[in-house]
C-alpha cells in the first residue's frame, strides 16, 4: 500500500512540478515523464509485493467527498491490474522521453506530461478504489485525460474525431452501464464503500444477476471493446500520440476488463446463459477483430483492431471461467480467471510494444501506411527486432509470453469440453474451434503487418528515414525485456496469479489447492521452452559450423522466376496478402473492391482499390447518430445568439426550480435527512442515488 | 520419467530422426511406380541433403537476418515438437498435460518463420506463396484442435502421448464412425501441413501454382537443406500422429510394436504416394472449402462422441 500512495504522491507532485516548468516544455516533459516512470516501477513493486504476500491492504484517508470517502484498498485482482499499468506505464514514459524530439513537434503546450500522470493516476486510483464514489472519480479522470490525451495533435481533424468519439463512446458506456451498476449496489447496501458490495445481491434474485451482469458487460464493456461497442478503438488509437496509444490499449481498456472481474465477484453464481451470452460476444469479438484488423492499411489502426481482438480472447476465458461457476467446476474458474489475468497482463505488454514500435515507424518515416513502408529491417533493425518480437508474442507463439496466456485459454477450454456435462461441453469445444481460426488469422495479419513494413524492399523511395532514437528504443526495450520474462518465469506468475484469483468466490471445497493444481500445468512450460530455445541456438551454432553464405545480385537481388528487371513496386503488397483471407470472409467482412474491367483489346490504365469498413459503424452508429443530430437540429431555434434572450432563459430555469421546489417539496417531506441533502441531488431522480447518497453522507459524518 | 527411460528414448529418437528423408523416398518411388518409371535411388534423398549442405549458400542483396534465421527456427521449433510426439512407442520424450496446444504452436512458429524468410525477399512470387501458405494454415487450425477436442474428450486428457494412446482402442470400439471422421481430418491437415496433392503439387515447375515449393525458392545451401529436411520431419511427425490415432496399439506390443509403427508410416506414405499420383490438385480457391470440409469432419466428430458419453 505504501508503493501505492507512493505512486500517487510522485505522480501528483510530477504533474504538478511539469505544469510549473511548462514554460521550458523539454524540462517539463522530461520532469513529468520521469515521475511517470518511477510511479510506474511503484505500482509494478507494490502490485507484486502483494501479490507474493497475497494479503489485502488498505489505506484510508480521512477527506470527505462530496459523497462517499476516501478508501484504497489493494488486493490480489488490483495488483495484478497494479502490475499491468505499472508495466506499460514504465514502457510508455520512458519511450515519451525522446518521442516529442522533431518529427511529432510537442504542440503549442506543455499538457502532455500533467496529463500522461494524470492518467496513469486515474487507473490507479480506480484499480485500487474500495468507495463507489472515488471508483467513478477516477474512472471519469481517466475517461477525460485519456480523450485530451488522444486529441493532442488537435491540429488533425483525425485526431479531434477520434477524441469525440471516444469521449461519447465512453460516456455512455458509463452513463448506461457504470453508473447504474454501482447505483443498484448503493442503493442495496446503503453506503459507497466497496467491501459490502459482495453478497449485496442474493443467489436467488436471478433477474437481477443477469441485469447486473449485462449492465456491466454494455459498460465496462464499452471500455474494453466489445463488439459492437468497440467502435471508438479504431477510431482513437490511431490518432494519438503513440505512447498515448501503447497506454491506452495496454492499459486504460483493462480498467474495463477490471470493472468486469469486479463486478462478477460481488455477484453470486449467475444463471449459465450469462457466461454463454458473454462467450457468443467474446466469440464475435475476437473473430471480427482480427478480421477487420487484417483489412486495415494503418499500421496503428490494425493494432487497435487486434485489441479488439485480444479483447475478445479475454472475454472467452471470463466466459469459460462464469459457466465453471455456474455449473460449479472450480477448476474451470482458477483455469480460465487464471487465462484471462495472463493474457491481460501479456496483451499489455506486447501490445504496448508493438504500439511503441509502430509509433517509431511513423517518427522514422512519417507515415503509417504500411503499402508505402518496406524494407525498414535494413535501416532500423532494432526497431524491426522489437516489432518482430511483439508479433512473435501477440500470435502466441512459443517461445514468448502470448503462448503462456493463450496455454492456459486453451486448457481451460479443453478442461471444459471434458468436465462439462454433455449439454454445455459443446459450447467450449466451439471456442476451441474459434481460439484456433483467430490464433491461425492473427498469424496471418501480423506476418503481413511485420513483413510489409520491415522487409523486402522499401516500396516509396520518396520516403526518406530517421533513426529510432535511444530512449524510443529503451521504452521497446524494457517491453520486449518483459515479454520474454513473462514466458520464462511462467512459474512465478502462475503463483501470482493465485493470488491474484482470492477475490473470486471459491466457496467449494479446498479453494488455494484448486487453483493451484489448476494452474499447474502452465508453470511446466518452461521445461519445452527451454528445450526450443537450446534447439534454436544449436542449430544456430551447427550452420555456423558449415559453409558460409554470400550475398549476390545488383539492385534487385532476388531471383525474380526468369524476370530480368524485377522492380521493388512489384513486390507483393500486404492488401494483396491478406486478401485470400478476406475473399473466404467476404460474405461477413463485406469488402468493397473496385477492380478495372477489362473490356477492350488494349486494356487502359486502371486502379485496383479495396476498402473495409467497420459494420457496427457504418450501420448501426452512422446512421443512428446522424438521426439524433436531425433530431436535436430542431432545437437550434432555442439558440439565437442574443444575450438577452440567454439571460431570459436563465431566469426562466431559476424560476421553474424555485416552483418546482415549492410545490413538491421533496426535502421537506422527509424530515429526518432533509438537513443534510445537498441541493444539487436529483429532486426527480433516481430513488435508489438519493438513497445511496445519503448512505454516504452517515458514514462521512 | 526415469532415467532407464530417457537412455532408452536416444536410439528411439535417433532413428526418429533420421527416417523422415526415406519416406519421401518411398512417396517418390510410388509416384514413380504409377508414372511406369523406376524413380530415383531410395537414398536419393540423403545425397541431396549431403549435397546441400556442402554447399555454400546464396543471399539476395534485399534479405536481411529474418531470411536466415527462417529455416532455422523453423527447424528447431519442428525438431521441438519431435520430444512432444510419440512416434515409435506409446510415450514421448517431454510430454505433459496440454502438450497438444504447444504442439499446435510451434508448427505455427514455424510457418511464421518460413512466411517471414519468403516475405524477406521482396519477391512478388515468394509473397504469393507466403499469403497461401498462412491463409491455409489457418484454414486447417480448427480442424486440428476439433481433432484434439475428439481424443481429449475419448481419453480424458490433454496430453498427447495419452490422447493418441492405447486409451483410444476403445473409443474405435464404441464411437468408431467418430474415429474415421477424425482420421478423415487428420488426413487433410497432414496433406495441407506438408504440402501435398490436392492441396499443393510439390512436383509442379510453374511458380504461379506453388505454395510451399515457391516460398523457399531463394533458399541455397545448407538453409535448404534445413527446409527439406524440416518438411520430411514434419510429415513423420504429423503422420505418427495420424497413424496413432487411427491404429491405435495395446501397451504390450513393446518393440513389435515399433517395428509396426515404421511399417505404418511407410504405408501412409506409399497412400500419400497413391493420392498424389491418382487426384490432381484443387484449384486454389477450392482449397479453403476443402480445409472447411476437415473442420466439418471433426465437428461431426465432436458431437458424435459427445452423444456417445451421454449413452
Amino acid at each position: 500500500m505504501t508503493h501505492v500512495s507512493l505512486a500517487l504522491a510522485v505522480l501528483a507532485s510530477g504533474a504538478a512540478a511539469s505544469l510549473l516548468a511548462a514554460k521550458r516544455r523539454r524540462t517539463g516533459l522530461r520532469i513529468g515523464m520521469a515521475a511517470a516512470g518511477m510511479a510506474g516501477v511503484l505500482c509494478v513493486l507494490g502490485g507484486w509485493n502483494v501479490l507474493r504476500g497475497g494479503e489485502t491492504t488498505r489505506l484510508a484517508a480521512e477527506w470527505p467527498l462530496a459523497l462517499g470517502g476516501a478508501r484504497l484498498a489493494v488486493d490480489g485482482l488490483s495488483a495484478w491490474f497494479l502490475l499491468v499499468i505499472g508495466a506499460v506505464g514504465v514502457g510508455a514514459s520512458v519511450y515519451s522521453w525522446d518521442y516529442f524530439d522533431d518529427a511529432d513537434g510537442y504542440g503549442p503546450n506543455g499538457a502532455y506530461a500533467p496529463l500522461f500522470c494524470t492518467l496513469i493516476a486515474a487507473m490507479v486510483l480506480v484499480v485500487c478504489a474500495a468507495d463507489a464514489v472515488l471508483f467513478l472519480v477516477g474512472w471519469e479522470l481517466m475517461s477525460v485525460s485519456a480523450f485530451f490525451l488522444v486529441g493532442f495533435h488537435d491540429q488533425d481533424g483525425e485526431a479531434r474525431r477520434g477524441a469525440w468519439t471516444y469521449l461519447v463512446a465512453t460516456h455512455l458506456g458509463t452513463a448506461l452501464g457504470v453508473v447504474p451498476v454501482f447505483a443498484v449496489f448503493v442503493a442495496r447496501t446503503g453506503g459507497t464503500s466497496i467491501d459490502g458490495f459482495r453478497g449485496a445481491v442474493g443467489a436467488s434474485e436471478v433477474a437481477w444477476c443477469v441485469v447486473l451482469f449485462t449492465l456491466g458487460v454494455v459498460g465496462f464493456g464499452t471500455k474494453a471493446g466489445f463488439m459492437p461497442f468497440h467502435v471508438w478503438l479504431p477510431a482513437a488509437h490511431p490518432v494519438a500520440p503513440s505512447p498515448v496509444s501503447a497506454l491506452m490499449s495496454g492499459a486504460v481498456i483493462k480498467t474495463g476488463i477490471y470493472g468486469l472481474l469486479r463486478l462478477v465477484s460481488w455477484l453470486p453464481d449467475l444463471p449459465a446463459g450469462c457466461a454463454v451470452g458473454l462467450m457468443i460476444v467474446s466469440l464475435v469479438t475476437g473473430v471480427m477483430g482480427i478480421l477487420y484488423a487484417l483489412g486495415q492499411r494503418q499500421v496503428k489502426r490494425m493494432l487497435a483492431y487486434s485489441s479488439v481482438e485480444n479483447i475478445g480472447i479475454i472475454g472467452l476465458a471470463i466466459s469459460v471461467a462464469l459457466l465453471g461457476r455456474s455449473l460449479n467446476r472450480p477448476e474451470l474458474v482458477a483455469v480460465g480467471l487464471g487465462g484471462a489475468l495472463l493474457h491481460v497482463l501479456n496483451h499489455g505488454l506486447f501490445k504496448g510494444l508493438l504500439f511503441l514500435s509502430a509509433g517509431a515507424v511513423l517518427h522514422d518515416t512519417g507515415t503509417g501506411d504500411m503499402e508505402r513502408l518496406g524494407g525498414l529491417a535494413r535501416r532500423t533493425p532494432w526497431n524491426a527486432l522489437a516489432f518482430l518480437v511483439g508479433a512473435v508474442a501477440i500470435c502466441g507463439l512459443p517461445p514468448l509470453n502470448g503462448f503462456v496466456s493463450e496455454f492456459a485459454i486453451y486448457t481451460g477450454i479443453l478442461q471444459g469440453v471434458v468436465r462439462l456435462p454433455n449439454s454445455y461441453a459443446a459450447l467450449p469445444a466451439s471456442c476451441a474451434a474459434a481460439l484456433a481460426l483467430i490464433g491461425g488469422l492473427a498469424l496471418v495479419a501480423f506476418s503481413k503487418t511485420f513483413s510489409v513494413m520491415f522487409l523486402g524492399a522499401r516500396r516509396d523511395p520518396s520516403l526518406t528515414v530517421h533513426d529510432t532514437p535511444p530512449f524510443m528504443l529503451a521504452g521497446m526495450l524494457i517491453l520486449a525485456a518483459a515479454c520474454v520474462t513473462g514466458a520464462l518465469g511462467s512459474g512465478a506468475l502462475v503463483a501470482a496469479v493465485s493470488a491474484a484469483l482470492t477475490p473470486f468466490a471459491m466457496e467449494a471445497s479446498g479453494k488455494t489447492d484448486t487453483i493451484a493444481v489448476a494452474l499447474e500445468p502452465i508453470g511446466r512450460l518452461l521445461r519445452p521452452l527451454g528445450v526450443l530455445i537450446v534447439v534454436t541456438i544449436g542449430l544456430l551454432v551447427v550452420r555456423r559450423r558449415m559453409a558460409p553464405g554470400a550475398a549476390v545480385g545488383g539492385a534487385g537481388g532476388t531471383w525474380g522466376c526468369g524476370y530480368a528487371f524485377p522492380a521493388r513496386t512489384m513486390q507483393y503488397t500486404g492488401s494483396s496478402y491478406g486478401w485470400k483471407v478476406m475473399r473466404c470472409f467476404r460474405f461477413v467482412l463485406r469488402p468493397l473492391r473496385r477492380a478495372p474491367s477489362l473490356s477492350t483489346c488494349f486494356p487502359m490504365p486502371g486502379r485496383l482499390s479495396t476498402v473495409t469498413r467497420d459494420f457496427a459503424h457504418e450501420r448501426v452508429y452512422s446512421p443512428m447518430f446522424t438521426w439524433l443530430a436531425r433530431l436535436f437540429e430542431r432545437l437550434l431555434p432555442l439558440q439565437h445568439g442574443r444575450i438577452q434572450l440567454y439571460l431570459v432563459y436563465i431566469v426562466a430555469t431559476v424560476l421553474i426550480v424555485f416552483l418546482v421546489e415549492g410545490w413538491t417539496a421533496p426535502f421537506s417531506a422527509r424530515p429526518r435527512n432533509g438537513a443534510a441533502m445537498p441541493g444539487a441531488a436529483p429532486s426527480t431522480g433516481d430513488d435508489s442515488i438519493e438513497r445511496g447518497a445519503r448512505g454516504g453522507m452517515d458514514q462521512d459524518g | 520419467m526415469t532415467a532407464v527411460r530417457a537412455i532408452l528414448f536416444v536410439p528411439e529418437l535417433a532413428l526418429v530422426l533420421a527416417m523422415p528423408p526415406m519416406l519421401m523416398s518411398v512417396i517418390a518411388k510410388t509416384k514413380a511406380w504409377f508414372g511406369g518409371r523406376v524413380g530415383p535411388p531410395w537414398l536419393q534423398p540423403y545425397y541431396d541433403l549431403h549435397k546441400l549442405i556442402q554447399k555454400h549458400a546464396v543471399y539476395s542483396k534485399t534479405t536481411t537476418w529474418v531470411f536466415r534465421a527462417g529455416p532455422i527456427v523453423s527447424l528447431a521449433a519442428l525438431l521441438t515438437a519431435a520430444t512432444l510426439i510419440p512416434v515409435l512407442s506409446n510415450e514421448s520424450l517431454m510430454g505433459f498435460s496440454g502438450d497438444v496446444i504447444l504442439l499446435a504452436y510451434l508448427l505455427a512458429l514455424g510457418r511464421m518463420f518460413t512466411v517471414l524468410a519468403a516475405m524477406d525477399t521482396g519477391s512478388s512470387f515468394e509473397g504469393m506463396g507466403a499469403s497461401r501458405e498462412v491463409t491455409f494454415g489457418a484454414m486447417s487450425e480448427p480442424a486440428l484442435f476439433l481433432a484434439f477436442v475428439v481424443m481429449a474428450v475419448a481419453t480424458k486428457s490433454l496430453q498427447l502421448s495419452e490422447m493418441i494412446g492405447p486409451g483410444l482402442l476403445l473409443e474405435w470400439r464404441i464411437a468408431g464412425p467418430a474415429m474415421i471422421l477424425v482420421a478423415g481430418a487428420l488426413f487433410v491437415v497432414l496433406l495441407t501441413e506438408t504440402c501435398r496433392v490436392p492441396v499443393d503439387d510439390p512436383a509442379t515447375h510453374l511458380e504461379l501454382t506453388m505454395i510451399h515449393e515457391v516460398m523457399v525458392l531463394d533458399h541455397s545451401g545448407p538453409e535448404f537443406a534445413f527446409i527439406t529436411y524440416g518438411i520430411a520431419l514434419k510429415f513423420t511427425l504429423l503422420g505418427s500422429i495420424l497413424i496413432h490415432a487411427a491404429i491405435p496399439h495395446s501397451q504390450e506390443i513393446g518393440l513389435f510394436g515399433s517395428t509396426l509403427r515404421i511399417a505404418e508410416l511407410g504405408v501412409l506414405a506409399v497412400l500419400v504416394g497413391v493420392v498424389e499420383s491418382a487426384t490432381a490438385r484443387l484449384r486454389l480457391n477450392r482449397i479453403p472449402m476443402f480445409l472447411a470440409g476437415a473442420t466439418v469432419l471433426s465437428a461431426i466428430a465432436v458431437v458424435l462422441v459427445l452423444m456417445r458419453r451421454t449413452g
